[in-house]
């Protein structure tokens, strides 16, 4: 019998931490409800075109009545073009969710890579880089998502890259003093005696031990995203296409066709619930997540 | 006055954690009277700075004490909360280990020397009242009033220390219990710190307390001395028979981790119980050859907050030659890091130059690159010079991945382990560093240093984080490496007995400039600089 290759070894030990982390997870009821809820979401969000037709969200061929109320037919009522809103609830969170994740994954991969290398270069790669993390930590990000979105084509892309460049600083900012603290440690003076480069340094030490903060900052994240999609997509700055309507634009529309003088509740209070149950979800996972890997906050 | 001023009667103390219970402290009967000292000695993980504590209840709530801790004939242990709010500082007070973590850093020292004495007054005390109060402590352990106004960073280590002691007695306590009180600081100022308190407590007839892991420090201060091991008191006696006829297996250790500088019984023979034993000193070799390492006039300057320039290193001429163990020795804040990083290449020269090996020191990142696969660090706190998520192969077989040694990473990682004397390797390997002991961490780093085969060694301060017993255990293998592998070591220290254990030559820095280089039997037998007198005559005497 040979001993096992020392990469089997790491790879076993890391499946050992990922097991205590998630029994400390699951030890937390708030975080396995948000996860259950997104767990639900998503495998709704995903399976949309299977349990339902998309032919429903074609105005053309819309059959219910001008803004009926839930009934048996519609549980959630009609649209002023006669759509079923819980078909349109349902269709929407595939763009909000999309729209959340890659807005997010694209703020965070932009703060990580700033973070990292303003904190291990130092000196004036620092000073560059944190002064253009400053101008657009105060630049209110709604006015420049918005700017960037009537230069540019309307369509989900340009509104990912609208809420992605306009979040990252505080992410590049956290990542950042995570990074000054662990360059700190003396094993980083190590590995550059043994002759280790930027590269080295940054890919086998500084990574892995930002990757939980990021991790949880990622998960706190995609709730503020979505929330953006949803006030650009509101302000009448999201995808056009009508067969692909966000919970955002479904708000909008509700709004132009003057819902709430119309006693139209239905038409209104699903989507700003389901924005509002997403995000929770997002948060109390992200939360759990933090009290998981951040062992100070274990205590209190 | 019938009863002592402090007796332990059979002292357990338990600490339960989440899975298991540690005993700290094991059925411990002490006994103090009032105006003697006693020295508590032991590693770290021995309890006793738990038993210290105990005195005063400032155990976290997971120690859970039995037997008696009689102050002044009186149970602390059943002690109502004002009671015992009372007897804290006015009858027995504590010097904290670590002065710059104990003080508040936003506070002047002033105010908070004062603090114990407006807590306990009965009535708030005038202004000037206490302020004269003060002036006093402060004149009483020799720190003019003027430094009452300063805050802890304004301070030096030693100062600091002072105004830890002069809270000590801001209400004139019976018993002052100092935990490790010059652990972090110089061997000058030790002597400094040591000297005031033996002082204090003869004028002011105070018990003391005084806990430390080096038996010298307390021979110097301590009339009685108690050894502790593993949660017991294994000897107890008058100091200097404790030292001179050492009794328990470990008190033989403690004692012989501390050598001392002059007898030729310590000459290149650090405390080791291991049985490969020791080499045989290198023979004097008359002829020097070619130095393999030699720093000519090196200056390494920093720029501080106004432009101020800081000479760390300002003109230092340095030669080791291959296979010589060279020690560096001087106090904090002397340069001899900078000196050491320096020779790394981990830091810019301001002036002079470096070569090793006849090449001048490498400026580009590859030539650095490869340089470093011939001259290698150790550093001071191997508990944080490891990665905590690389396991002792990933840790060892970094600098292998750096530099793409060929051949097979295992046999090289278990070659290195094995040079490192941690047997068998195969069960180090996937072990993790906060499984390892402190020793067998140092052994790590040294093994992953060994792993590029280098020829060159610099060590910061290789032992001084760790326990005296283990002291001795890599300062044997330092020799064992030099005799088989003809490793050259830099060994940066700043205790003269390590000097004298294994170096060849010392070079005493002094504020950046050596100012004494020689080999070791001439520079500390007959010295000739100053500095290098007064570090002599501070150290601590076991005699």
């Amino acid at each position: 019998m040979t001993a096992p290759s020392p990469r089997a070894l790491a790879w076993r030990r890391r499946g050992a931490a990922f097991a205590a982390g998630w029994r400390q997870f699951a030890s937390q009821r708030s975080g396995l409800v948000g996860l259950g809820l997104l767990v639900v979401i998503v495998l709704l969000a995903i399976l949309a075109p299977v349990i339902t037709d998309q032919g429903g969200l074609d105005v053309t061929e819309a059959t219910g009545g001008t803004m009926a109320p839930p009934d048996g037919e519609y549980p959630l009522g009609t649209d002023r073009s006669g759509r079923s809103v819980l078909l349109l609830t349902l269709w929407s969170s595939r763009v909000s969710l999309l729209v959340g994740f890659v807005a997010t994954l694209l703020s965070i991969a932009i703060g990580t890579v700033i973070g990292i290398l303003a904190a291990h270069y130092g000196r004036w790669v620092s000073a560059g880089l944190m002064r253009v993390t400053d101008f657009f930590l105060v630049i209110p990000s709604l006015v420049l998502a918005i700017a960037l979105s009537t230069v540019m084509e309307r369509g989900i892309g340009t509104i990912i890259l609208a809420i992605g460049l306009t979040s990252w600083p505080s992410a590049a900012r956290l990542v950042r003093a995570q990074t000054l603290t662990i360059e700190a440690r003396p094993y980083i003076e190590r590995s550059k005696a043994l002759g280790g480069g930027h590269l080295h340094v940054i890919t086998k030490h500084v990574l892995p031990a930002v990757l939980p903060l990021v991790f949880v900052n990622t998960t706190l994240a995609v709730g503020s995203a979505i929330v953006a999609e949803s006030t650009l997509s509101f302000l009448g700055l999201g995808d056009p296409d009508p067969m692909r309507p966000s919970w955002g634009t479904m708000l909008r529309s509700a709004w132009l066709d003057s819902a709430v003088l119309a006693g139209a509740w239905w038409y209104l209070l699903p989507p700003g619930i389901a924005i509002a149950i997403v995000v929770l979800a997002f948060t109390m996972c992200g939360r759990a997540l933090e009290a998981v890997l951040n062992p100070r906050l274990r205590e209190g | 006055m019938n009863h002592p001023l402090l007796a332990l009667r059979d002292l357990t103390v338990r600490y339960t954690g989440r899975t298991r219970e540690v005993a700290a402290v094991r059925g411990v009967d002490l006994t103090l009277q009032a105006g003697e000292t006693l020295g508590l000695a032991g590693e770290s993980g021995c309890g006793k700075s738990t038993l210290a504590m105990s005195v005063l209840r400032l155990l976290p709530a997971s120690a859970s004490i039995g037997g008696q801790i009689l102050l002044d004939g009186e149970d602390v242990s059943t002690m109502k909360w004002g009671r015992l709010r009372a007897v804290r500082w006015t009858t027995a007070s504590v010097v904290f280990q670590g002065a710059m973590h104990a003080l508040n850093p936003v506070r002047r020292v002033r105010d908070q020397i004062a603090e114990p004495i407006v807590l306990h007054a009965p009535s708030p005390p005038a202004a000037a009242a206490l302020r004269k109060r003060v002036d006093a402590l402060l004149a009483q352990v020799e720190l003019p009033a003027v430094k009452g106004d300063a805050f802890p960073h304004e301070l030096s280590g030693g100062q600091k220390q002072r105004v830890m002691i002069a809270m000590a007695l801001a209400c004139d306590p019976r018993l002052v219990i100092a935990d490790e009180p010059t652990t972090a600081l110089d061997v000058i100022v030790q002597a400094q710190v040591l000297e005031l308190m033996t002082r204090l407590v003869a004028e002011q007839d105070i018990g003391l307390v005084m806990i430390s892991h080096d038996l010298a420090v307390l021979a110097s201060t301590c009339q009685r001395l108690a050894v502790m091991y593993e949660g017991e008191i294994v000897e107890q006696g008058e100091s200097r028979a404790v030292i001179a006829d050492p009794r328990h297996e470990h008190t033989r250790a403690l004692a012989a981790a501390f050598p001392t500088v002059g007898d030729p019984v310590y000459r290149y023979a650090p405390a080791t119980s291991n049985e490969l034993g020791l080499p045989d000193p290198p023979p004097a070799t008359e002829s020097p050859g070619e130095p393999l390492l030699a720093a000519r006039d090196v200056r390494v300057t920093f720029t501080g907050r106004g432009r101020a320039l800081t000479h760390a290193v300002a003109g230092v001429d340095l030669d080791v030659r291959a296979g010589e163990i060279v020690a560096l020795v001087g106090q904090s804040g002397s340069g001899k890091t900078t000196l050491a990083r320096t020779i790394l290449g981990l830091q810019h020269l301001t002036g002079g130059r470096i070569s090793f090996d006849g090449a001048e020191l490498p400026t580009s990142a590859k030539g650095l690159r490869a340089y470093r696969r011939r001259v290698q660090l150790v550093l001071q706190d191997p508990t944080s010079a490891l990665n905590p998520r690389h396991s002792v192969y990933e840790s060892v077989a970094e600098g292998l991945r750096i530099h793409r040694v060929a051949g097979d990473e295992r046999e090289h990682v278990a070659a290195a382990l094995e040079a490192a004397e941690l047997r068998p390797p195969e069960e180090f390997m996937p072990l993790l560093p906060h499984q390892l002991s402190g020793g067998q961490r140092q052994r790590v780093v040294i093994a992953g240093a060994l792993a590029l085969r280098p020829q060159l060694l610099v060590a910061d301060e290789p032992v001084a984080s760790l326990d005296a017993s283990v002291r001795g255990e890599i300062l044997a293998l330092l020799l064992r490496l030099r005799a088989r592998l003809g490793l050259a070591a830099l060994v940066i220290t700043h205790d003269l007995g390590l000097a004298w254990n294994i170096a060849d030559r010392v070079a005493v820095m002094y504020q950046g400039e050596l100012v004494e280089v020689g080999s070791v039997d001439e520079v500390l037998a007959h010295p000739h600089h100053d500095y290098t007198k007064s570090l002599l005559a501070a150290l601590p005497t076991t005699g």
